[in-house]
């Protein structure tokens, strides 16, 4: 069956996705949920949990109001937690959809009207539920503060790159000083991660940058959005990537390889391979555009299976090759947080 | 600065329970699941949540039936050897809305089966929010598994919406997980431990004690090795329920296989325990002997305030105690209980009460009200006690007293005072050190 999964874990999901665009950036985000989804974002998918502070909670739902679609409580609540913390000085509120609002038809328009107006901040509505991956919510995330915050035009600053994507479960790290360190020894002066040690102010300026950078595909449509709106350039390409893996990967030679990640960080590890036959496959986001002959997204672990057999060795988060315990070829570890949640 | 909301012991006493302050009634604000708790709020996380639970039934495997993000930190668990246990079948938008994955679920036992090459003892069967909102009948589902494969299916409630109801997710879980057992002759020198899913501390007196009392097999799930030493707990004459939510478990045991039951509570003052074991020897017909155990916990007491009378603690409710039952027994051995972050519920303000007479400035916060955002400590406190009250002062000497090895009755009170003694001692020995 296509949906049994015999041999891994679920995968990172949409709301912890758009849960780790906005954990950096001074609101107060309410996961739509009873209590499961954010442990599970909090205790597994959200690694600055432990290290950083964030106004992250959970609605705490329970079986009436969901039955009886009591989304008033829900933004009485949301009140509340904003005038307790506002020695905190919140500059926006978030509604996280999970299963929950998914099943019940909540309109998040709705809940976002009706908490703009009890608390006085602009409110983000995400409908996320769940059953998507972690770069589909982390991409409506993106779009929804850049529509909402970063409206105006501004004087464009030469050497600053905007990133998109950077979060902890593409990069598997919960700060952003080495992937600035590697775009700065590429020649920018300025660098930000959008959400990964910076804050709302850089979302507002947006338009600042010189250039954008989408080092997933979760930062693609943002990237996109903010091309059109201010005509700034954009480029997709993953600049770190794990030294062990790197060096692994370029000692094969003449090897079938298959490498599995995030689309951005499998092709810039392939562009790492010389006289290798390599595809790149994912299971999150495949663009065609960025894809080569021979390339696919794994939508079953049987895809997987079948495939497998075609390659000398395979590169991926050691996680997945538990669905291979019968492949005879190479394996290469190639962390991703977003599957096995191991920090670099 | 200490902006997190707290109310005097005094305070909420005279308030009574009827009137709680919002800031401690979870269904009144948003819930703050801060590292100090997360194990403790989210039904499905660390511990025995139900995942882990359900799958006490030795040789048995679990189907969890979800969105992803339901299952997602269940690769906690692997690291503890339960990924050749786990299933998922993943949920996608259009069956989260219409239930059209219910028909999915035979034929994934089915193929789960087959890839196993040998058939598990039962198949758990675990649901989350989305089929409580749909309202699945779970157990027509279970039958149709069962039939398409031949093994035994159980449900496993997830389900995080219920978890203030009369009857929460982790009490439905035992139940399922002593659902397998059929109804067997039973006999009058055995009994079964409920409540715990991990075997208790083994040195804890209630073994002897019972077995002097003439019961040759005491049972409990965590002992289990194998599905039939699971299958002969339904032989137990009795079961002894050590946490209240194994009481509905309890009930069903009696009202499926006659088997009757006497709860205990978990307390930490010694006269309160003599108190209970005297009364479980009067039902149960015979006498518990617990002169030895009560004076190596009263001995333990004394010692303790001998060292550390007057010693200012915080207590926290992610351990192995009622956070309030727990406050007053230190307040009787003669410590200061300077901070309690726990839950209030009507069982435990009695404790409250006696507490306030006792220790009226104890300060009471909860967990997870949104205000524990600003909490710092601004009073005087040495040591911490739980998981979570350790995490508020990670400076501290402290005890998590959160082993999943439960423990019990005078064993408690003598295994929490001498770990807390070494760790207040260890600290001030770090902190001489320092200087």
């Amino acid at each position: 069956m296509k949906k049994l999964l015999k041999y891994i874990s679920p995968l990172a999901p949409d709301d912890s996705g758009a849960c780790a665009v906005l954990y950096e950036l001074g609101g107060v985000v309410v996961i739509c949920d009873a209590g499961g989804c954010t442990g599970n974002i909090c205790g597994f998918d959200e690694p600055r949990w432990h290290e950083k502070k964030s106004a992250l909670f959970s609605a705490g739902l329970r079986d009436m109001d969901a039955i009886l679609g009591r989304d008033k409580r829900l933004i009485e609540k949301l009140g509340a937690a904003c005038r307790q913390l506002s020695a905190l000085h919140p500059r926006f509120t978030v509604v996280i959809g999970t299963p929950v609002p998914a099943v019940i038809a909540t309109d998040l328009h709705a809940v976002r009207r009706m908490a703009e107006k009890e608390t006085g901040l602009p409110c983000l509505a995400l409908d996320t539920d769940g059953t998507a991956y972690y770069d589909t919510g982390a991409e409506k995330a993106y779009l929804a503060l850049f529509e909402t915050f970063a409206k105006e035009a501004c004087p464009v600053r030469k050497g600053r790159l905007g990133v998109l994507g950077a979060t902890p479960l593409d990069l598997g790290l919960t700060r952003a000083d080495r992937l600035t360190a590697a775009l700065r020894a590429e020649g920018w002066d300025e660098v930000i991660c959008m959400g990964l040690d910076s804050g709302i102010d850089e979302i507002t300026a947006a338009a600042s940058c010189e250039h954008l950078l989408a080092i997933s595909p979760a930062g693609l449509k943002a990237a996109e959005y903010l091309s059109a709106k201010f005509g700034t350039p954009f480029t997709a390409g993953c600049p770190l990537l794990p030294a062990e893996t790197v060096q692994a990967a370029a000692a094969l030679n003449g090897k079938r390889v298959l490498i599995i990640h995030q689309q951005f960080a499998a092709n810039a590890l392939r562009e790492k391979l010389a006289g290798c036959t390599c595809d790149c496959a994912t299971w999150f986001q495949f663009h065609r555009k960025y894809a080569q002959e021979g390339d696919f997204r794994i939508t079953g672990e049987d895809i997987l299976r079948e495939k497998a057999a075609q390659y000398d060795v395979i590169i991926a988060d050691r996680d997945l090759m538990r669905m291979l315990p019968d492949y005879k070829g190479g394996r290469i570890d190639f962390p991703h947080y977003a599957v096995s949640a191991r920090l670099l | 600065m200490n902006n997190a909301y707290y109310i005097t012991a005094s305070e909420l006493a005279a308030r009574g329970f009827a009137d709680l302050p919002e800031e401690l009634t979870q269904a009144k604000h948003l819930i703050y699941s801060s590292p100090a708790t997360l194990d403790f709020n989210s039904p499905g996380a660390k511990g025995f949540g139900v995942k882990r639970a359900g799958l006490c039934v030795p040789g048995s495997v679990m189907l969890l039936v979800a969105p992803g993000c339901c299952g997602r930190n269940t690769a906690l668990l692997n690291e503890l050897g339960y990924h050749e246990r786990f299933y998922y079948l993943l949920l996608d938008d259009t069956d989260i809305v219409t239930g059209r994955h219910l028909k999915k679920i035979p034929e994934a036992c089915a193929e789960i089966c087959e890839s196993m090459g040998e058939n598990p003892s039962a198949i758990m069967i675990c649901v989350t929010c989305v089929d409580a909102l749909l309202g699945t009948d779970m157990e027509r589902v279970c039958r149709s598994c069962e039939e398409k494969t031949g093994v035994p299916a159980v449900p496993a409630y997830m389900y995080a919406l219920t978890r203030e109801k009369r009857i929460p997710p982790m009490g439905l879980t035992r139940k399922s997980v002593y659902s397998l057992l059929k109804k067997q002759k039973r006999h009058a020198d055995e009994c079964n431990l409920l409540g715990f899913f991990a075997a208790m501390d083994s040195e804890n007196e209630i073994y002897p004690l019972l077995k002097h009392a003439g019961l040759n097999a005491v049972r409990e799930i965590g002992r289990c090795g194998t599905f039939d030493d699971y299958a002969a707990m339904s032989r137990a004459n009795f079961n002894l329920v050590l946490n209240p939510e194994a009481r509905y478990a309890a009930q069903d045991l009696y009202e499926r296989l006659g088997i009757p039951f006497i709860e205990l509570t978990r307390v930490y003052r010694p006269e309160k325990i003599r108190n209970q074991y005297r009364l479980l020897g009067q039902a149960i017909g015979k006498t518990l002997d617990d002169t030895r155990y009560y004076a190596e916990a009263v001995q333990a007491v004394e010692a303790f305030r001998k060292d550390f009378a007057g010693l200012s603690v915080a207590v926290g409710e992610c351990l192995n105690a009622d956070s309030f039952e727990l406050a007053l027994s230190l307040t009787e051995f003669g410590m200061h209980v300077a901070e309690i972050y726990g839950t209030v519920g009507e069982r435990n303000f009695v404790y409250l009460k006696k507490l306030a007479a006792v220790s009226p400035e104890t300060r009471i916060y909860s967990n997870l009200s949104p205000t524990m955002l600003g909490y710092e400590r601004d009073c005087d406190i040495r040591a911490a006690i739980g998981n979570d009250a350790m995490y508020y002062h990670r400076d501290l000497p402290g005890v998590g007293f959160n082993d999943e090895a439960q423990t019990f009755g005078y064993r408690g009170v003598t295994l929490l005072l001498s770990q807390l003694a070494k760790a207040i001692r260890e600290g001030r020995q770090i902190a001489e050190a320092g200087k």
